[in-house]
This record gives C-alpha cells, sequence and structure tokens, in this order.
C-alpha cells in the first residue's frame, strides 16, 4: 500500500520540468537501494502494451519509419526502454516525453506546437485561406467582366432546348444529343 | 556486347543533338526538309536507345559480371525474371529505363501527330529531343550502366569506361543480386508504370513549350494533349497503388504509405496533374486560365524531374532510396535551366496568353475547379515542404531557434488530411453544379439526393464506426459523392429510356459510350471514393496484436483467433525459407491457416536481410495481415505481428476502378461524339466532361 502510494506520487511528479525530473530520478536510484521502497510490482508489459507506445514514436534515425517496426538495433533497444518503463509504471503520454526529451521531435513524426514551430502547423492553413479569398476575389471580379463575345451566347446554341437549358446543360445535351441521332 | 551498347549511347547522343539543331533550324527558316530530318533524327536517337538498352537487358541475362552494374545487380542464383527487371532495379539502368520510355513516348507521339500538327511539331520533336540528350548525357557521363569493374595492383575494385592505368579486368564469378526486399511482381511492375506516368507527362509539357515558341495558343494543343496527359496520369495512378501494393505485401508494417520521400516524389506530380487535367477543361470550354494552365502542366513536368533528383540525390535520407549517386549536381542544372527557360518563354508570351475572363456564376463549375485546383496545389506545396524540411530546417536552425527535423505520418496526415476530404467534397459537387451558373433550382433538384445520401451514409457510419467524428465526416462525404454519381447515372439513362425505348442497362452502356468523358470521368471519381474508403477504414480503424507464442498458444486480434503450429523450413535454388503454420479461427469457426514466412536470401545483397512473406487474408470487409517476426531456438516459440485492416482491399478495387473509368474516358471511341458535337466547341453544346 504504501508503495503504491509512493509510486503515484512519483508519477505525478515525472515530466514536470528537466530539475524535477532529476530529483525523481534520484528517488527512484534511492529507491532502488532502499530494498522495502522497491516499486517492481507491475508485471512485466505485454508486447501489445510495448507496441502501443512504440506506434506512437518514430524512429529517430530512418525517415518516417513507425519505432514499432524498425528493425535497426538502435530501435529495438529502444523498445526495451518503453518495455522498461512500462514495467516501473510510467504512462504513455510521460514516456513518449521522456523520448522527445532525449532524442528531439523528430520522435513524434511532428514538429511540437510551441515556439517558432506553430508556424509549420499554421502556414499550410493561412497559405489556403489567402488562396480562397484571393480565387474568390478574383472570381468575383470576373463575374462582373464583360462577357467575352466568343462565350457571350449560350443561347445561341440552337441545340439546346430552352426549357431546360438554364443550369443543367446536362440534359440538355443529353436532349441534343438524342435529337441529332434521330 | 556492351561496346555495342555504349556505342549505341554516344551515336543516339551525337543524333539527339544534331537533330534539335535541325528541328529548329528547319523551323526559323521554314524549310520542311530540314523538319523532316529533325523527325528522322528522333527515330534514329529511339532506334540507338532501344539496341543500348537490349545490349544491357542481354549483359543482364548472360551475366556478363565485368559490367559493374551486372554484378551489382544479378547473381547466379537469381532468377530470369529477376535478372531482366534488373534493367530498371539500379540507378544506371533505370535512367537508361528512363531513356528508352521517353524514347518510346517521343515516337509514338510524333507517329501520331505528325500530319496534325504542322506548326507545332518540329518544337515538339525539340523538345522531346532536348530531354532525351539530357537523359542520355546523364547515362554517358554520370551513371553509365556499361561501366566495367578493373582490378588495380594494390587490389582495389573501381568502376570505369576505359581500363585505368595498371588495371586489369576484374574477373567475378558472382554478383551480388538485386536487393531481395525489390524481389517481388510488385515491385518489378510498380516502376515501370511510374517511369510510364512521369515520362508520359513530357509529352504535353512539350507541346505547351511547342504551343508557346509559335504562339499557336488556341484550342488545338489542348484537345491534343487531352489524351497524352490522361494515358500517363493513368500509369501513374497504377504506378503508385501498385507502389502501395507493394510496401502493403512486402514491408511488414500494416501499411500501405508512410509518406517517405520517394512515395512523395512520386506523389507531387500526380497531384498537379491532376488538377491540370481540370483546369484545362475551363480553357478548353471558355478559353480562360491560359496563363494557370501552363504554370501547372510545367509545375507537373518539373515536379516529375525535382521527384527524381530527390530520391537519387541523396539530399534526403529515405528509407526506399536504392539508387543513389552523384547524378545531383546534373539534376539541379536540369531543373534551374528548365525553370529559368519555361519562365523567360511564358514571360515573353504573356500578352498572347492573356484571355478575356468572364464568369457568369460564382456558382458555378468553372469556380467549383479553380478551388479543386486550389486544394491540388495546396496539398502538393505541403508535401513538397514537408518532404523537404529536413532541408529547410537545417538551412534555418542557421539563423532561428529552431531544430533538424523530419515530419513522418503525423504532420502530413494531419496537414493533408482535412484537404483531402473537403477535395473529394468538391469533387463529388462539381459535376452538380453547371457549367458558367447553377440557379436555385437546379441546385435543389441536383443536390438534395446527394446530401441526403451523405447522410445516411454518415449517419450508419456514425453507428457501426464507434461515433468518432472524422470517420463520421469521412463516409458522409463519400456518400455524398457517390449519390451525385449514382443521380448523375441514373437520369441519363432515364432520358435515354424515355426517348429511345432502351432498358436500363443498355441505356446506361450507350450513356458511357457516346459520353466517355463524362460518364468515364465518373467513374474514375467512384474509385476514387473506394480508396478514401479504405483509407479512412485502414487509418481509424486498424487493430494490431503482438505475441512470442509458443506451439499450441494463441493470439487474439479483434474476432480472429490464431493458434501457432509450428516452423517448417525449406529451400530453393534463390532462398531458404522458415514458415510458419498457424490455425485461424474467425468468430470461434474454423478459418483455415495462414502461413507467414522469412525468406533468406543466398545473394551478397540477401544475406544480412531476409524478406518477410506476409500472409494476407484479403477480404471485402477486412483484411487479416499475419507477419512472422522472429523465433527462437529451433522454432519452439516464435512471434508474431497480427494485424485486422478494414476496407483495405477497396483501396486496390478503387485503383482498379480508377484505370477503368480512365480507359472509357480516353479509349478512341469518339469518332460519332465529336462529330456530332463539333459545331458548338466554345458553347455549351462542347462535350460536357
Amino acid at each position: 500500500m504504501n508503495n503504491h502510494i509512493k509510486h503515484s506520487a512519483v508519477d505525478r511528479l515525472w515530466g514536470k520540468g528537466r530539475w524535477q525530473r532529476a530529483v525523481v530520478a534520484i528517488c527512484i536510484a534511492l529507491a532502488l537501494v532502499v530494498p522495502t521502497a522497491q516499486a517492481q510490482e507491475n508485471p512485466p508489459p505485454t508486447l501489445d502494451q510495448i507496441q502501443a507506445v512504440a506506434r506512437e514514436l518514430y524512429c529517430p534515425l530512418c525517415n518516417g519509419v513507425r519505432l514499432d517496426n524498425c528493425d535497426l538495433q538502435a530501435c529495438v533497444q529502444m523498445r526495451q526502454v518503453i518495455s522498461d518503463r512500462l514495467a516501473a509504471g510510467v504512462p504513455k503520454e510521460q514516456i513518449k516525453q521522456e523520448f522527445v526529451a532525449q532524442y528531439g521531435p523528430v520522435v513524434l513524426g511532428e514538429p511540437p506546437r510551441e515556439g517558432l514551430n506553430w508556424l509549420i502547423w499554421l502556414l499550410p492553413v493561412v497559405a489556403l485561406i489567402g488562396g480562397a479569398v484571393w480565387i474568390f476575389m478574383t472570381l468575383r471580379g470576373w463575374t462582373k467582366a464583360p462577357a467575352a463575345p466568343a462565350s457571350a451566347a449560350p443561347a445561341a446554341n440552337p441545340l439546346a432546348p430552352s426549357a431546360r437549358a438554364e443550369g443543367d446543360d446536362y440534359l440538355a445535351q443529353v436532349d441534343a444529343d438524342l435529337q441529332r441521332l434521330e | 556486347m556492351a561496346d555495342l551498347g555504349l556505342i549505341a549511347l554516344v551515336i543516339a547522343f551525337v543524333v539527339a543533338l544534331v537533330g534539335i539543331g535541325m528541328n529548329l533550324a528547319g523551323a526559323w527558316l521554314k524549310r520542311p526538309a530540314l523538319v523532316v530530318a529533325g523527325r528522322n533524327a528522333l527515330y534514329v536517337v529511339g532506334g540507338f536507345v532501344a539496341l543500348a538498352s537490349l545490349a544491357l537487358v542481354l549483359s543482364l541475362v548472360s551475366r556478363d559480371y565485368s559490367l559493374t552494374y551486372v554484378a551489382n545487380q544479378v547473381s547466379n542464383t537469381q532468377s530470369l525474371f529477376y535478372n531482366i527487371s534488373s534493367f530498371w532495379g539500379g540507378q544506371a539502368g533505370s535512367l537508361l529505363f528512363w531513356t528508352l520510355v521517353l524514347a518510346g513516348f517521343s515516337v509514338a507521339v510524333t507517329l501520331a501527330q505528325w500530319k496534325r500538327q504542322p506548326v507545332l511539331r518540329p518544337y515538339v520533336t525539340a523538345v522531346l529531343l532536348g530531354m532525351l540528350l539530357f537523359f542520355l548525357s546523364v547515362v554517358i557521363f554520370v551513371a553509365n550502366p556499361f561501366s566495367r569493374l578493373w582490378l588495380m595492383p594494390d587490389g582495389s575494385m573501381p568502376s570505369a569506361l576505359f581500363a585505368p592505368a595498371g588495371a586489369v579486368p576484374a574477373q567475378l564469378t558472382d554478383g551480388s543480386g538485386l536487393n531481395p526486399i525489390l524481389q517481388n511482381y510488385w515491385m518489378v511492375i510498380h516502376p515501370v508504370m511510374l517511369y510510364l506516368g512521369w515520362i508520359g507527362l513530357t509529352v504535353p509539357f512539350a507541346f505547351a513549350v511547342a504551343a508557346l515558341a509559335t504562339r499557336e495558343l488556341g484550342n488545338d494543343w489542348v484537345r491534343t494533349i487531352r489524351r497524352w496527359t490522361l494515358v500517363p496520369w493513368m500509369f501513374l495512378t497504377a504506378g503508385i497503388l501498385m507502389g502501395s501494393q507493394w510496401a502493403y505485401v512486402e514491408l511488414g508494417w500494416g501499411g500501405y504509405w508512410a509518406w517517405d520521400p520517394v512515395e512523395n516524389a512520386s506523389f507531387l506530380p500526380w497531384l498537379t496533374a491532376t488538377a491540370f487535367l481540370h483546369s484545362i477543361m475551363i480553357q478548353e470550354r471558355r478559353g480562360m486560365l491560359k496563363v494557370w494552365n501552363m504554370a501547372l502542366i510545367f509545375l507537373t513536368f518539373q515536379l516529375t524531374i525535382v521527384g527524381t533528383f530527390i530520391t537519387r540525390s541523396g539530399i534526403i535520407e529515405s528509407v526506399h532510396a536504392f539508387a543513389q549517386s552523384d547524378i545531383g549536381p546534373f539534376f539541379l542544372t536540369f531543373i534551374v535551366t528548365t525553370m529559368f527557360g519555361f519562365l523567360a518563354l511564358l514571360g515573353w508570351r504573356l500578352p498572347d496568353l492573356r484571355s478575356p475572363n468572364h464568369l457568369d456564376s460564382m456558382v458555378s463549375r468553372e469556380s467549383a475547379f479553380l478551388f479543386n485546383n486550389l486544394i491540388l496545389v495546396g496539398i502538393a506545396v505541403a508535401t513538397l515542404f514537408g518532404t523537404l524540411y529536413p532541408i529547410i530546417s537545417d538551412a534555418l536552425s542557421q539563423i532561428l531557434p529552431i531544430e533538424h527535423m523530419s515530419f513522418a505520418a503525423p504532420w502530413f496526415n494531419k496537414v493533408t488530411g482535412p484537404l483531402f476530404v473537403l477535395l473529394i467534397g468538391l469533387m463529388g459537387s462539381a459535376p452538380l453544379l453547371g457549367w458558367r451558373r447553377s440557379s436555385k433550382e437546379t441546385l435543389v433538384k441536383n443536390f438534395t439526393f446527394p446530401l441526403l445520401f451523405g447522410l445516411a451514409i454518415g449517419a450508419v457510419g456514425f453507428w457501426l464506426g464507434g461515433q468518432k467524428l472524422y470517420p463520421t465526416i469521412s463516409y458522409a462525404v463519400a456518400g455524398f459523392v457517390v449519390g451525385g454519381i449514382l443521380q448523375e447515372f441514373y437520369r441519363g439513362a432515364k432520358v435515354r429510356r424515355a426517348s429511345k425505348g432502351e432498358n436500363w442497362l443498355v441505356a446506361l452502356s450507350q450513356l458511357l459510350r457516346r459520353n466517355q468523358r463524362r460518364y468515364g470521368g465518373y467513374i474514375v471519381h467512384l474509385g476514387v471514393v473506394m480508396i478514401m474508403i479504405a483509407i479512412v477504414g485502414v487509418n481509424v480503424y486498424q487493430s494490431e496484436g503482438q505475441a512470442n507464442l509458443a506451439q499450441g498458444e494463441t493470439i487474439q486480434v479483434e474476432n480472429y483467433v490464431l493458434t501457432f503450429n509450428g516452423l517448417t523450413q525449406s529451400a530453393t535454388p534463390s532462398y531458404d525459407s522458415v514458415e510458419a503454420s498457424l490455425q485461424v479461427t474467425r468468430n470461434d469457426r474454423s478459418a483455415g491457416t495462414v502461413t507467414p514466412a522469412m525468406h533468406f536470401y543466398r545473394t551478397v545483397a540477401g544475406r544480412d536481410q531476409p524478406t518477410n512473406e506476409i500472409a494476407i487474408r484479403m477480404g471485402l470487409a477486412e483484411d487479416l495481415y499475419v507477419v512472422l517476426a522472429g523465433w527462437e531456438g529451433t522454432g519452439q516459440t516464435a512471434s508474431f505481428k497480427v494485424y485486422v485492416n478494414p476496407m483495405m482491399s477497396w483501396m486496390w478495387i478503387g485503383g482498379v476502378v480508377m484505370l477503368l473509368g480512365t480507359l472509357a474516358a480516353v479509349w478512341p471511341h469518339q469518332k460519332e461524339t465529336e462529330r456530332v458535337l463539333a459545331p458548338a466547341p466554345a458553347a455549351r453544346g462542347a462535350q460536357p466532361a
């Protein structure tokens, strides 16, 4: 029971900042030395549990290969680290953060949403909205422009029956087709 | 044999150079004889490139290990099939193969269009010869497949065309063989498809340049290149999907697409070519967007070269950059030269390209096409940015507080995913909007059923799919598109039934036959929706399990239970195989056995890299995908990865549907329709698409 409480306290502390992590690490080290405080109650994690974490991480050495599928020795070791951390009761998100701290954001496969990296997320959105506005304005300009003589006379097509013509040139065309065949 | 190949390449190079000169001189001096000679030069180049290719294939088949390329690609135990496909399996050979395909396209387009394009033809031929010249120069000077291995006095074995001082020919008795993970039928055919796509897109580019050079900027060249764009586009689509199929059946991670630089390189020109295929219709019908279309066709062409550059120069790490060398500077020079050349040409002709732009209404197919263009180009720009970000971040990190970083699937999916959904929504809307304008009544009439159908499908998806937001939206959009397509077919057939008294089946086939472009296009759209359904299914609903099993132990994933029966070992001339057998039960009913395996090829290339032979049980609703990941001792325990991939088959079915739709659209069966519809090309009676 005592162990359990200590354990969740460790959980809460871990990940709040580097210096705090260092303190926690020292505590853990001490705890390992003191047999009564050893936090090894968790059963060893299953492969499924390890892969569930690895699935959300990327090999920092190869481009775009998911950690759960990378055969590099480095990645095998990283999965072992995941296994050890899971065995120590560390939750998934925290393990991911530890990997980011060690290898950089590349292990997440995407830039962190902080600082200048926000630009990487926002630029596509801004560019797309900008492009849409630009097209919209251009098109609005075109709707006000005078019609070009060549394309000005939809009604000039004698084959498009006027009853159907408006906006529904498809049926008009099918009709026109049929008329010409007959 | 190799010497013959080398000589053929050099002759082709010289003739190409002379041919360009003859074409340009013939055009400027108005000397038809020179233009004809220039055309014949193209045929001669094609012949010599074919001869060089034949020489390389024969060297591969006869295992002439004095050639570096053969020694690297072929081995004594490798089958004839893979020895031949080694032609495009490595750097130097694939560049020669590229040259061969380019020569094939060039000769074909010249034969088909010679009479129809009296003004454009010298320029088209000159551009095609220019491209051939570039690739021939790469093949001759940088990545020569006829380069030989030499043994130096100090024991080293350099590769060179001619003997270095003091060297004797190296006498190898075996080669290292094709990379074993490339030894798969899909991998053999998929690069061929991609090349047919990429290289085919040179043809519309050549016509664009010729149109600019001659100021023949009317609709003539636009109509000519329609098929010459659609067919390469079809090959590119097939190539990308076959590449996905290869990744799916060979790489063993349960997925099909990883946003790897090589994959992105194949996808980028597809995006811009798709945009071009749509926006060119506006030019064809309305004479608008001439500059934009020029830019798109150039961008498409350029991206095929940029993609080749990215994946082969080694500037970006990629898991499947199988072929890297120092061709980078050559390609970069070519890219920069063609870019400035084309921009200068475009700038020079800009006044001729200005067209009176007029739009009757914002609610029209034209505007839907323009937004479709925006999204396609947006996806392309984002993908290019993401692919190049490792370089960009390296450069920026000098001046800004950012880290070196490369993106993987999460970034690409999050950025492009919503764009794809938007795009497919537009894909469903555009056919329901009329050209020029749509009145309120038409909108109500055309959109009611598809929207209701989409809502219904979305509701079913919401209910069956675990109440998730994104898949629900995606499935609703898919339903909307399918509803629209069904409605179009139904209405068209109804009209024919009413007026011609045909039965439904005849009416439908006549509809397609008499308006191939329009209904072929719908079929392509239907294929796209199927692929979307597969992507959402696998990305959102994939389940996986992994376990170390002793004989008799089981692993359960979803409603599948697999029991490990044991390992067996066997051998073929090319590889040793270790095969696992697992008994499958599905919903407590026996469903046979699956046998995932690992192959250990006996070649140098294969020794340290066993290949996964994944057991895939395909089904319309889901695939069972079992990978043998490893074993201990003599096989008392083995570890497996098991995936259940919902809807995966629809990706391949959708791909086939897209191909059939494209074929329906381009099938030369149209004379009757063209004749009937010819009188009013600029007005509404022209062929819709």
